[in-house]
């Protein structure tokens, strides 16, 4: 805990009374649901609806709550009430997701009311995690921090976020509806891989409509630019209003909007959208000015420390090595220049990609607060991030987080994997997807191999259903299952950046023992063909060609 | 334990949004039935497109999913009560065309939700316009007055007379 000093407050939206009166009748309504099913008043099919509403999924093992997190922004209040929630309700640990989100896996229906008590004391909930309606808006990590930002996104996912909250047209659409905002040069939102894309530009948001991953992978297509942010709600309503009266709904697999748009055209859709837009009246929809900066306004510059000791970094950093390949791989560019955003690795050797145990959690809020400006994130990636930092603080940083577990160098590295729950928890899972991220991540512990590969994206899901993105990995991995035994198929060249890309899958399928020996011979022969240390595996991939690296992949050991 | 009966297996009722049951007078009418000259019948979607222009009086029409509720605009003045047909309830076209009817093409008479319309479902219908309710429960004004009154917080403008949170906020500027 910091020692002296009362904890910094963070500089993130705040509930007024209209928030915590929504949230309170929502919880008020779901305890008497539970209480109902509980008592056998209703039955399990019955309650399913109105559990999912409420972010309570029932498992392979046990029931599953989902937690919003709000464009990934947390508080370190926020972050030590998951700790206590995992220590009190679940198994000491809980699950940071791709969407930016918290699952607790062991959850029993009798705490759930409780647990959501508990979350709105810190002005959290679980709201619309699930079902068919409109999702968390996830956003860049560093936003707010970032050397290459151009606009902060943060004011726009929270205008979406309350627009989006129990929208009495939305709530039963085709399928899930996900929006991503990126507002840097680099997009580290994966926005073209998002049911709507939005990048925001100071001439407005460019706005991108059907992207997705799943069973029928899609870039999103541009449907509008220069959108004026003024009216960004009423844009977006007309875009869910032509996909909520025409999407698909005889298909569960042809319901997302890339279907629709893909099936119109971009072009068609996009008339579509500019004729209900034309017709809708803007004024009851679009949130004034004074909203819009009202929202602005919880978000500041933290009261940034000034000066940098150069000469004790660098002292540091030549005593000790870790520290230095810490900097390195998991330090990000930030907008003041004694000041860097830290990724803390969720990604230990061995572990489950984005878990943390309880304690962990408490470390990383407390050291939030003593170095960090009391602000976290959660990154799509399933990592942690202080988004934050004053680069004095940096060693001492370093050193609490190595001690608890969180020192892992290897943000953007091959061992930095998304993975889907998988088997392990999951009931639609075909494979295992936890276990054969640990067997690839003890392949490649070697630091130094790790940092000679460079940046490399290994995206693993257990099933068609790609929640472990394996389209837009560098190398995708993705489970299946042939007559009861479970095999991966390899994919290459994916990427959900500004180059946005599907990866291609590669020839047959490989069993989990041949899974890490493959990875190794593709990385083998990237090492061998890159031009220099600078040209990263995807570049590598893109010059080459793919038909070099499926050849290794599939080469009989 | 008994097992408990699904709402869903209670006969619908007719409520208003006031949570009144009143009778229902208006009756579906087949296809191949023949009407009056100013009856309380409601008519299929593509009937009611064929012949409302050369019909006087007043009429209802049955809107399903699939149909297109801008197409009825011609017509609106001979119409006295629109029935939106939610056949299920995962299907939500019916919250739009609802928000259609009154916002874009201002249908100010009554619209109706008939089919697999539980009360879970009422708030949202309220806020998308409607304001008579084909609804199957066991109390069914209570699911439409309770409905009414479950969210003291709404987030955004729609067809019904509740103020957004940002109105609200910004109500003395």
């Amino acid at each position: 805990m910091p020692a002296t000093t009362q904890a910094p407050t963070p500089t993130m939206y705040k509930y007024d009374a209209f928030d915590h009166a929504f949230v309170r009748d929502r919880n008020k309504e779901f305890a008497g649901q539970v209480a109902r099913r509980l008592a056998g008043e209703i039955t399990e099919d019955q309650f399913k609806p109105l559990r999912l509403m409420n972010g309570l999924y029932l498992q392979l093992h046990a029931y599953m709550l989902r937690i919003a997190v709000p464009y990934g922004v947390l508080s370190s209040k926020q972050m030590r009430k998951f700790a206590h929630i995992a220590r009190t309700y679940d198994r000491d640990f809980g699950h940071f997701t791709t969407r930016q989100n918290l699952q607790f896996n062991w959850i029993k229906l009798a705490d759930a009311p409780k647990i959501l008590e508990e979350l709105a004391e810190v002005e959290m909930h679980a709201l619309q995690t699930s079902g068919n309606c409109i999702r968390n808006t996830t956003t860049d990590q560093f936003a707010g921090a970032a050397r290459d930002e151009v606009a902060d996104p943060r004011p726009w996912a929270e205008v979406i976020r309350q627009w989006s909250s129990n929208h009495p047209e939305f709530t039963f659409l085709p399928r899930k509806f996900k929006i991503a905002i990126t507002g840097a040069t680099k997009d580290r939102a994966a926005i073209r891989v998002h049911d709507i894309g939005l990048h925001l530009k100071p001439s407005g948001f460019d706005v991108y409509v059907g992207g997705g991953m799943g069973r029928t992978p899609h870039v999103a297509p541009v449907i509008k630019r220069d959108l004026n942010p003024e009216q960004l709600l009423s844009y977006l309503e007309a875009c869910l209003r032509v996909y909520n009266r025409y999407g698909r709904r005889d298909n569960i697999y042809k319901a997302r909007i890339k279907i629709l748009v893909s099936a119109l055209g971009a072009e068609e859709y996009g008339r579509q959208v500019e004729e209900e837009w034309s017709r809708l009246d803007k004024a009851k929809v679009d949130a004034p000015a004074a909203e819009v900066n009202r929202i602005k306004s919880f978000f500041p510059d933290p009261a940034f420390v000034d000066g940098f000791d150069s000469a004790a970094f660098e002292r540091a950093r030549t005593a000790d090595a870790g520290f230095a390949r810490w900097v390195k791989n998991n330090t990000n560019p930030h907008k003041r220049d004694n000041h860097v955003s830290v990724t803390i690795s969720l990604k230990p050797t061995g572990l489950p990609p984005g878990d943390a145990s309880s304690a962990q959690m408490d470390v990383m809020a407390d050291v939030a607060d003593a170095y960090g400006y009391g602000e976290l994130r959660v990154s799509h990636e399933q990592n942690i991030i202080l988004p934050h930092v004053a680069k004095n603080d940096l060693y001492t940083l370093y050193e609490k987080l190595d001690a608890a577990g969180l020192g892992t160098a290897n943000a953007g590295k091959i061992t930095d994997m998304i993975a889907c729950p998988g088997l392990d928890y999951c009931s639609l899972a075909n494979a295992r997807s936890i276990p054969l991220a640990q067997d690839i991540s003890q392949r490649f512990e070697d630091a130094k191999l790790t940092d000679q590969i460079g940046d490399l994206q290994i995206k693993i899901s257990g099933c068609i259903n790609a929640c472990g993105h394996h389209h837009v990995g560098h190398i995708g991995i993705l489970g299946v299952d042939k007559q009861g035994i479970e095999f991966y198929q390899i994919l290459l060249g994916g990427r959900a950046d500004e180059k946005a890309a599907l990866g291609q899958i590669t020839g047959k399928g490989l069993s989990a023992e041949a899974v890490p020996a493959a990875i190794e011979r593709v990385v083998r022969l990237y090492l061998d063909l890159r031009t220099s240390e600078t040209e990263r595996f995807i570049d590598t991939l893109e010059r080459v060609g793919r038909d070099a690296f499926a050849e290794a992949l599939h080469e009989h050991a | 334990m008994s097992t408990p009966k699904a709402n869903s297996t209670y006969d619908a009722q007719l409520v208003t949004n006031a949570g009144d049951v009143i009778p229902n007078g208006w009756r579906l009418l087949a296809d191949d039935e023949t009407h009056g000259v100013d009856g309380p019948v409601v008519l299929g979607f593509d009937r009611a497109l064929r012949e409302l222009d050369g019909l006087n009086g007043h009429y209802g029409v049955r809107i399903n999913p699939g149909d297109d509720v801008r197409l009825l605009e011609p017509f609106l003045d001979k119409l006295t009560v629109i029935e939106v047909a939610f056949p299920g309830f995962r299907d939500g076209r019916g919250y739009s065309t609802a928000r259609i009817l009154r916002e874009d093409l201002g249908y100010t008479r009554v619209l109706r939700a008939v089919g697999d319309v539980l009360r879970d479902q009422l708030f949202y219908m309220l806020r998308c316009g409607f304001d008579e309710f084909l609804v199957k429960d066991k109390d069914p004004a209570e699911a439409v007055t309770s409905a009414a009154k479950r969210f003291s917080t709404t987030y955004q403008g729609a067809a019904d007379s509740a103020r957004p949170a940002w109105a609200l906020r910004h109500a003395g500027v």
